[in-house]
């Protein structure tokens, strides 16, 4: 029993720094341009499908996990440019909305190209294989993954925190108004911010592909997860999405040992308990 | 009286409908015509986006499809139970989302959305998960398709007076100060979030009858119609017939399942078209085919269009 | 006289800033009582506790001797309490007529009774619409969309909105803001016909507005009071001169 409950802990942890690259991503989108990313779901997806194709070019799994997360990006700017930049002085209700039928077209796309049926990433050589962790045996692949979300993560946070454009984008999330009148062009920062979780979005869905495999699907999927992240988190908050993110895997992957059934509900329950204890989240001040 | 006019015209489009369409296509056309309405209450008239609408919709069409097969209780208890029950689980659902504005009740609209599919999707043993929920028989009066129509049309009729008159009640009134100036509506003494659950508890009622005859028209509930993309259709149908005019949704929703039906049958990918049309009109046409025809007949009568979507 | 609004000790901090600090005043029935200040004096945060906008962090807020601090906005119509919008603030849409109604209707008499019946045959509202419309000359307006009316009438629609609620007190924040000097002067006549009838508070940082309507006259200055008097008083205030005066001249 401790062995099970040990190690779907990690595994929860896992998913969890999945899901929390892909919230932040998300977050930041959210505070900065005031839309949630109905897209976003589909980015993720396109990260793991262009990893695939990139990986059966050049044969290399990082090479393809550095490479595919950059087509994402500039499938985020293309969005960014040709609708959400029209649609400023609209409703933002309509931003949204354009959001969402580009999702749909995006996971139409995914089944054309790549063909509706799933399939699987390996991980890459000399991560294949398990660790003995003592407590477990646990997938070094994982293992992995566990460190180089955290340090994606933890550059993310630097870049936020420590350099002027990450300060700029901050201080979007905080006041956009300021910012504009501070002279800054708030086209480019939302561009930015838009390319940025784009990018994260991107990474995750590389990372997650020998994980959770690859379906047409899979954006579909982790959207509503990483809308329940966001809102738990608070309005744009980065480390509540990174917390929110490991609590979500967690609280999935420990329910699956006691109720499997009730494993994908468990979060959506989560969220609900939040609203009414701490409706601005877990770092929210609004 | 423009609305008579409109009104009786629908009346004529009603008796005529089944000989242009196949009886259930037209059938399905007012099922989700009163499900695109219901969300114009909340959308158009009250300014809150439901993501949503899905949970009600499947909720009242498990509860029918539930009832039917297990219970065997006469059509109207059926109808009456899976109503109140997608109006109960409003009332909880809404009262969480009504919380928290914009955004954020966009978000959690969804999210309680896919909570739902997931209890349909795993309780397989009530539901027939993945598989749907077969079974759902009519009464023998009802079997034929063009007397189910006849039936479906006549509450069609009587869904749409009701929310006329809900439109036109001093509720309906209120909401639409909400949507327009949510602050000033408060400070003139409307507890908003109450008019706000209010508005979204009666959109879920109708919405969750809808449900409950969809079931009984196709005999099965699909797992779709409980899943979140139900709820990016039924938006869709409310915005391309146009939120802006009582009567836009029920164009939008006629449109939809034209399109849904004729398209799907020869291209497997027809979200793609979906999601097409549905960008040009986010992008281009926010007012939907109203604003379509209110350009169109501001040309003719060279007044100009005063077309204002909410 | 008795205070009808009675401000004691309110605070309010954003963080480690504080807008308002430790601010008491008293509102006697009937008069007109102004507060002025600079921007950013805290003007609008101690209105914005008063109508339930923010919450204080300290201090109590007293009308007609009962306590409603941190009573939600909604709740101050129905014990007499009504504002207006430094920004105008109308339902857009909606018309003049139903703005107004949208008022009366939340402060309507008889409650209960049939529901769905059309708005406009709501019992008893329709003469407080109409009488608001014709107390600020709008009635020739009532079916247009108010979006459409000039800026100076939303204003005025904006006050019609407040009186349609019957109130006592009357709290307007800023009701020359962005007004143009035409329009100014004629929503501060029509201020000066309110006086006496209504218990009102206004803020402003216009000091010449202030000055020729009030009865009394509040001074803030960096979220505490700085002085408190009649118009003349204030105005040979040393203190003000040098806070406020001082630096226009």
């Amino acid at each position: 029993m401790l062995f099970l409950v040990v190690s779907q802990i990690i595994n929860g942890v896992v998913t969890g720094m999945i899901y929390a690259l892909v919230g932040v991503g998300l977050t930041l989108i959210l505070g900065v341009l005031n839309i949630p990313n109905f897209a976003h779901g589909v980015l993720f997806a396109f990260g793991a499908y262009i990893l695939l194709s990139v990986l059966q070019v050049v044969g290399n799994f990082w090479l393809a996990l550095l490479i595919a997360p950059f087509g994402v990006v500039l499938l985020g700017l293309l969005l960014e440019l040709v609708g959400v930049r029209r649609l400023y002085t609209a409703h933002h209700d309509y931003q949204l909305l354009f959001l969402f039928a580009v999702a749909l077209i995006l996971q139409e796309t995914i089944i054309l190209i790549w063909g509706p049926i799933g399939t699987s990433v390996l991980p890459p050589a000399g991560l294949q294989g398990a660790v003995n962790l003592g407590l477990t045996v646990y997938p070094k692949y994982r293992l992995a993954v566990m460190g180089i979300t955290a340090a994606i993560v933890a550059g993310t946070w630097l870049f936020l925190t420590r350099t002027n454009v990450g300060a700029i984008v901050r201080a979007g999330i905080e006041n956009r108004e300021m910012v504009a009148v501070l002279g800054i062009d708030i086209q480019k920062v939302f561009a930015l911010t838009f390319g940025l979780g784009a990018w994260l979005a991107g990474v995750a869905g590389g990372l997650a592909s020998p994980i959770m495999g690859l379906t047409p699907s899979m954006g579909f999927d982790i959207l509503p997860i990483a809308f329940v992240i966001v809102v738990v988190a608070g309005l744009g908050s980065v480390p509540g999405a990174i917390l929110a993110g490991i609590l979500t895997g967690v609280a999935q992957s420990l329910t699956t040992i006691v109720f499997p059934e009730a494993a994908n509900v468990v979060i959506y329950l989560l969220m609900g308990l939040m609203i009414l204890v701490r409706p601005q989240g877990l770092f929210g001040k609004r | 009286m423009r609305d008579r006019w409109i009104f009786l015209l629908i009346v004529g489009v009603l008796a005529v409908g089944p000989f242009v369409q196949r009886e259930v296509i037209a059938t399905e056309i007012l099922i989700f015509a009163v499900v695109a309405l219901a969300n114009n209450l909340i959308l158009g008239y009250t300014g809150m986006l439901s993501f949503g609408q899905a949970t009600f919709f499947g909720v009242g069409a498990y509860a029918a499809g539930l009832l039917t097969i297990h219970a065997g209780l006469p059509l109207p208890v059926v109808l009456a139970a899976a109503t109140v029950l997608a109006t109960g689980l409003a009332v909880l659902i809404g009262a969480v989302c009504v919380q928290r504005i914009g955004l954020y009740f966009i978000m959690l609209t969804f999210a309680f959305n896919q909570m739902f599919y997931f209890i349909a999707y795993s309780w397989t043993t009530l539901t027939g998960g993945e598989d749907g929920l077969p079974g759902v028989r009519r009464p023998a009066a009802l079997a034929d398709d063009l007397t189910f129509y006849v039936l479906v049309a006549l509450l069609f009729l009587a869904c749409l007076l009701l929310m006329k008159r809900v439109v036109d009640s001093p509720w309906g009134r209120v909401f639409r100060a909400i949507r327009d100036n949510e602050a000033r509506a408060a400070a003139v003494g409307h507890d908003v979030r109450r008019y706000k659950l209010l508005s979204f508890t009666i959109s879920a009622a109708f919405t969750g009858f809808a449900g409950a005859l969809y079931s009984l028209l196709y005999g099965i509930v699909p797992i779709d119609a409980i899943h979140w993309l139900r709820s990016g259709d039924i938006v869709f149908m409310t915005l391309i017939g146009g939120s802006g005019h009582f009567f836009g949704p029920i164009i939008g929703a006629a449109f939809f399942i034209w399109l849904s039906e004729t398209v799907s049958v020869v291209w497997d990918r027809w979200p793609m078209i979906l999601g097409v049309v549905f960008a040009l009109v986010v992008l281009f046409l926010r007012g939907g085919v109203v604003e379509l025809i209110r350009r169109g007949h501001g040309l003719v009568t060279a007044r100009g269009g005063a077309a204002t979507a909410p | 006289m008795s205070a009808l609004l009675e401000v004691r000790d309110v605070s309010k901090s954003f963080g480690a800033v504080a807008a308002v600090a430790g601010v008491s005043l008293a509102v006697t029935e009937g008069r007109l009582h102004s507060i002025i200040g600079p921007n950013g004096a805290g003007k609008t945060t101690l209105f914005n506790c008063i109508t339930g906008e923010v919450q204080p962090t300290a201090g109590r807020i007293l009308y007609d001797g009962r306590d409603i601090t941190g009573l939600p906005p909604h709740a101050l119509p129905a014990l007499g309490i009504a504002r207006s919008f430094q920004r105008t603030s109308i339902f857009p849409t909606l018309t003049v007529a139903e703005n107004v109604w949208v008022s009366a209707y939340a402060r309507r008499e008889t409650r209960g009774g049939p529901v769905l019946v059309p708005a406009d045959r709501v019992e008893g509202v329709g003469e407080t619409v109409r009488a608001a419309l014709a107390e600020v000359g709008l009635a020739a307006h009532a079916e247009r969309p108010a979006a459409v009316l000039a800026h100076g009438d939303q204003r005025l629609l904006d006050f019609a909105i407040a009186l349609a609620a019957r109130p006592r007190l009357l709290l307007l924040d800023e009701p020359t803001a962005g007004l143009s000097r035409q329009e100014t002067q004629r929503v501060i006549a029509y201020i000066g016909t309110l006086k006496g009838r209504y218990t009102i508070v206004l803020i402003e940082h216009k000091m010449d507005v202030v000055m020729t309507l009030s009865d009394r006259v509040s001074v803030m200055y960096f979220g505490r009071l700085l002085a408190e008097g009649t118009p003349p008083e204030i105005r040979g205030d040393a203190r003000v001169r040098e806070a406020y005066l001082g630096k226009r001249a």
